[in-house]
């Protein structure tokens, strides 16, 4: 690698990570410590109190933090769940089915992608609010599922595509009707497509804000991105349990991310080299 | 009919039915379906504040029968679902912030029900000055419970070890003092500025103008800070000025006003705050533990031009959506929470069970001078004071383009400070952006 590639590298890195860095080594420390000058960039006496407060400790905060972390695994992993059925269903009807208008429903469902996710706010609100389904799991889960569906299909269509036909053929030959094809032939193939996009998924919900905040009312649905960014300008919460509270909010998506890097990559190229 | 007609004709239906039940496009009016129970029902209560105390909620219940489920909001996100839920017509609360800078915006979009539908606001003006600042159009359009209003603090101690006896009164005075402290080594960095391009920037320009005898906008919105002599030219050059001098930390660029500016004052890093928040002697910097100062930092009446100035207002008050599902018993809250009586139990005068610990300070005048007399408020004589003569950031209120304009003070102000633009353009862009706004309005 060339040394200014490297050097470009090394600053991308730095840059995305130091802020990392910051709330992890402030997590790690007492309020007076944190607050110290002159500034400590490597905690001098580390200590996991934060963590061990927020965790199983008494008091306001860490009750919401868990509550709220509780909503974000229901809602992503509810979210997650229904996406990845309608989206491996719609996905392979599109891939494999002939019927008539296929062509035009499936770039219509892709163009929704292009509408920016605000614009559909206030419509999407007004519509949950009809059916009294603001404030509930089911709302929000809802929201989600209409987000993400586009994309997952769009994933999972081009995986779908890139399979052989001749399994299915050979399996409809021996008598095996549609879905029996589908259960049995195509989704162990397609798993590691339906890893990626179950994956996609997962982490989109999990970064979700605006969307959760506006739909939500009250700590029995807010996720934990709602609640840690209603903790930021309290004096009374220290900056080092917020802290805490970051860095727990992205341990998930990021043992996620780092586990499972190659589905992920593979699932948004699935389909590109064709 | 053939089946896939059938089908296409089900879904149209399908949809028309899901729109129409959605209600899109209609206009937004009020809740048709609010009930005028003011026993036995529970209202939503959502602001950017702590739940007051369990025990005060608990005689609220038994008194009247409602029961009140709060939800603290942090301020940013609450102005959104405020915005969503209004632009919607769909409830979410039914009661709920009305901040002080968008009151012309609010009143004028008429997502508040007036308050003088329910209350006797008439009754309140004298005892709660900064009713004012939430009139709009003549009608109120929620009730201050709080009573921040921008205040100089100084840190005693530095002063005094600089060889500063006597407190200045006058910016001349306040500037020079500065300049002493930092040239005795006491402190290198004495005059704290949150320079960040944020809300808390555009506020602390609004005193520092009024320090220098002047307003920003006049009654009709037009700018009034666009010659060289005027006060908020002036206030502008000071405080980049102060900057570049060196007696704001630069460091400052990327600080905002709440936590940042005041965790710089609680450590001992600055020894005054020109604009800071009324309250913040008691709540912040005298707490033993998370203060290194405390006992050191002290209200100062603002230095103005001759002597002390007006300070501004920036209080929080709560009013009732036009959405809320029990608008009654949403005022018959308001009216209890945002009454003298129970201000003076918030602020300890009726046992320590009743204390609400984030809370800054009453609105009446009357529990004011309550907790001046029962020895209750840290620099509570010098509060008083500020707070009788405490006057509203606009005159004619905030305009309803005020976070636009506010938008361009703190990002020419944020550009300014770092170089990028010179005082005269940053004024000069304020000023067109004030101007651009006003007419189109």
């Amino acid at each position: 690698m060339k040394p200014a590639r490297r050097i470009g590298l090394a600053l991308l890195l730095l840059w995305s990570l130091v802020p990392i860095y910051w709330a992890v080594r402030t997590s790690l420390q007492t309020e007076s410590d944190a607050r110290a000058t002159p500034v400590q960039f490597l905690p001098l006496n580390p200590t996991l109190e934060n963590y061990r407060t927020l965790l199983t400790g008494d008091g306001e905060v860490p009750a919401q933090i868990r509550r709220s972390a509780w909503n974000i695994v229901i809602e992503c992993g509810a979210a997650t769940v229904v996406t990845v059925l309608l989206a491996t269903l719609a996905a392979y009807a599109f891939a494999r089915m002939r019927f008539r208008g296929r062509k035009v429903i499936f770039y219509t469902v892709l163009a929704t992608m292009t509408l920016p996710a605000y614009t559909t706010l206030i419509p999407l609100y007004r519509i949950m609010s009809q059916f009294s389904l603001v404030n509930t799991y089911t709302g929000i889960v809802l929201v989600y599922v209409s987000g993400f569906l586009p994309l997952a299909t769009w994933v999972l269509y081009n995986y779908f595509s890139s399979m052989p036909v001749s399994l299915e053929e050979a399996a409809t030959v021996d008598g095996a009707g549609r879905l029996q094809v589908l259960w049995h032939i195509v989704l162990p193939l397609a798993r590691p497509g339906i890893i990626s996009t179950a994956l996609i998924t997962f982490l989109f919900a999990w970064a979700q804000f605006l969307f959760p905040l506006v739909l939500s009312s009250d700590l029995s649905t807010q996720p934990l991105t709602v609640v840690i960014a209603g903790l930021q300008g309290r004096h009374v919460v220290p900056v080092t349990l917020l802290d805490a509270a970051g860095v727990l909010a992205i341990v998930v998506p990021v043992v996620l991310a780092l586990t499972f890097n190659r589905y992920i990559v593979n699932g948004l190229l699935a389909g590109s080299t064709r | 009919m053939p089946r896939t007609r059938s089908s296409k004709l089900i879904a149209a239906l399908g949809l028309t039915a899901a729109l129409v039940a959605a209600g899109c496009g209609a206009p937004s009016v009020g809740n048709k379906n609010a009930s005028d129970q003011t026993s036995g029902v529970t209202i939503n209560v959502v602001l950017a504040a702590e739940p007051p105390p369990k025990a005060l909620l608990a005689e609220f219940t038994e008194e009247t029968g409602i029961t009140v489920n709060w939800t603290n909001l942090d301020w940013d996100s609450l102005q959104t679902k405020i915005s969503a839920a209004a632009a919607a017509n769909t409830y979410f609360a039914d009661a709920t912030n009305v901040d002080w800078s968008r009151v012309g915006q609010l009143g004028k979009l008429g997502w508040f029900t007036p308050m003088e539908t329910f209350l006797d606001t008439a009754a309140m003006k004298d005892d709660v000055p900064q009713l004012a600042s939430f009139t709009s159009d003549g009608h109120v359009v929620g009730i201050p419970y709080d009573a921040s209003f921008m205040v100089t603090t100084v840190n005693r101690a530095m002063f005094e070890k600089a060889g500063i006896g006597e407190m200045p009164r006058t910016m001349d005075d306040y500037t020079d003092d500065l300049r002493r402290i930092k040239q005795a080594g006491v402190v290198e960095y004495p005059l704290n500025i949150p320079f960040a391009a944020a809300e808390g920037l555009s506020t602390y320009w609004y005193e520092t103008t009024a320090a220098f005898g002047g307003t920003v906008l006049d009654a009709e919105g037009n700018p009034q800070f666009k010659e060289p002599g005027s006060a908020g030219f002036q206030a502008a050059q000071w405080m980049i000025g102060a900057l570049k001098e060196g007696l704001v930390p630069p460091g400052n660029i990327n600080v905002t006003d709440s936590q940042g500016q005041q965790t710089l004052m609680a450590t001992g890093q600055v020894a005054s705050t020109f604009s800071d928040y009324s309250g913040t002697v008691g709540t912040i910097y005298d707490v033993e533990g998370s203060s290194k100062v405390a006992g050191d930092v002290e209200y100062l009446p603002t230095p103005g031009v001759t002597g002390p100035a007006a300070n501004l207002s920036n209080p929080d008050a709560v009013g009732i959506p036009k959405q809320a599902k029990y608008p009654d018993a949403a005022a018959k809250f308001i009216d209890w929470f945002a009454s003298a009586e129970t201000q003076a139990a918030f602020s300890g005068l009726d046992g320590p069970e009743k204390i609400y610990e984030a809370y800054p300070l009453p609105s009446h005048v009357s529990a004011v001078d309550r907790m001046v007399n029962a020895d209750k408020l840290a620099g509570g004589a010098e509060l008083v004071t500020m707070l009788e003569g405490s006057q509203p950031v606009f005159e004619g209120g905030a305009p309803t383009w005020y976070p636009k304009f506010s938008n361009a003070v703190y990002t020419s102000l944020h550009a300014a400070a770092t170089g990028s633009m010179s005082v005269e353009q940053a004024v000069g862009t304020i000023a067109e952006a004030a101007e651009d706004l006003a007419g189109a309005a």
